[in-house]
């Protein structure tokens, strides 16, 4: 049995990885506020759950 | 985040001007924004270009995206507050960049569900949840071995290396490779074959992109507060 990230292809795989990059690290600047980022978060950071990989792959099974 | 005297694109994100604000040696680019702060996922990745190319110029340090602040004054207090922290981190960084490898378990069923029905009774349940416990401290041990062979592989220095081991049930590693610029290219293939050997995962190397996972250093919580 395998989950939603082993049915995507590399090309995927490191957006999602540059993703978490992108929100969970880097430097944080005290007096800063965090904004949301929408369509991104709904990516759950460190690969934990990725909702819109599963999304999509939910519309692809549907469409078959 | 850059020194003084960074070369940076006009334009940042949407097409709006990108500007430097400076507290003394160091200071950070942004975007000027008016009005409606939302962002989407295609901002995060031209983000990421906008970071990319000014770490193409000289040391570089990745700010966490989505960040925002009230004006420039603002922001100059911001990097007052850790003006010795952010050169140092800086110093350290360098121009290198980051080279990411992940791991996924080939098998990733959840350990809970692992083989189990639905639970009869409470001694039934408690026994599922203590063959869950043992699957993972040993799909733990599996990956923290993983990450000390690639470690070894790489040749990579301790102090240039970040991983972390099952952040979830798919992911055996996340790990972030500093390499100098000139070297990541070859680091990644090294990686990319290195990866190619392993039995029960799949790895997927990614990079070179600036340094996103080496800008806390000095400890966990963040820089500057």
């Amino acid at each position: 049995m395998t989950g939603p990230l082993a049915a995507l292809p590399d090309e995927e795989l490191t957006l999602l990885d540059l993703a978490d990059r992108l929100l969970n690290r880097g430097v944080v600047l005290a007096g800063e506020a965090t904004i949301s980022v929408a369509g991104v978060d709904l990516i759950f950071l460190g690969l934990n759950v990725v909702l819109t990989a599963a999304e999509r792959l939910a519309q692809k099974e549907k469409a078959r | 985040m850059t020194r003084r005297g960074a070369r940076g694109p006009a334009v940042g994100l949407r097409g709006r001007p990108l500007r430097w604000l400076g507290a003394d040696e160091l200071g950070i680019w942004a975007t000027e924004w008016e009005g409606d702060p939302a962002l989407t996922r295609e901002d995060a990745f031209a983000h990421h270009d906008l970071v990319f190319v000014l770490c193409e110029d000289g040391p570089c340090l990745p700010v966490r995206f989505g960040t925002w602040l009230a004006d420039d004054a603002a922001a100059r207090r911001s990097i007052d507050a850790a003006q010795e922290r952010f050169a140092t981190a800086l110093d350290r960084v360098g121009d290198r960049q980051e080279v990411a490898v992940t791991l996924l378990w080939r098998d990733a069923a959840s350990p809970e569900g692992r083989g189990h029905a639905v639970a009869p009774s409470g001694t039934a349940y408690l026994e599922r949840r203590r063959a869950a416990h043992a699957v993972t401290d040993e799909r733990r041990k599996t990956a923290e071995a993983l990450a000390v062979r690639l470690e070894k592989e790489l040749a990579a220095e301790q102090a240039d290396v970040r991983h972390e081991t099952c952040p979830s049930d798919e992911v055996a590693l996340s790990m972030s490779l500093l390499a100098r610029r000139g070297e990541a290219g070859a680091l990644k293939a090294r990686a990319t074959a290195a990866v190619a050997e392993l039995a029960d995962v799949r790895g997927v190397v990614s990079g070179p992109w600036p340094p996103y996972s080496f800008t806390e250093e000095l400890g966990g919580s963040p820089v500057g507060s």
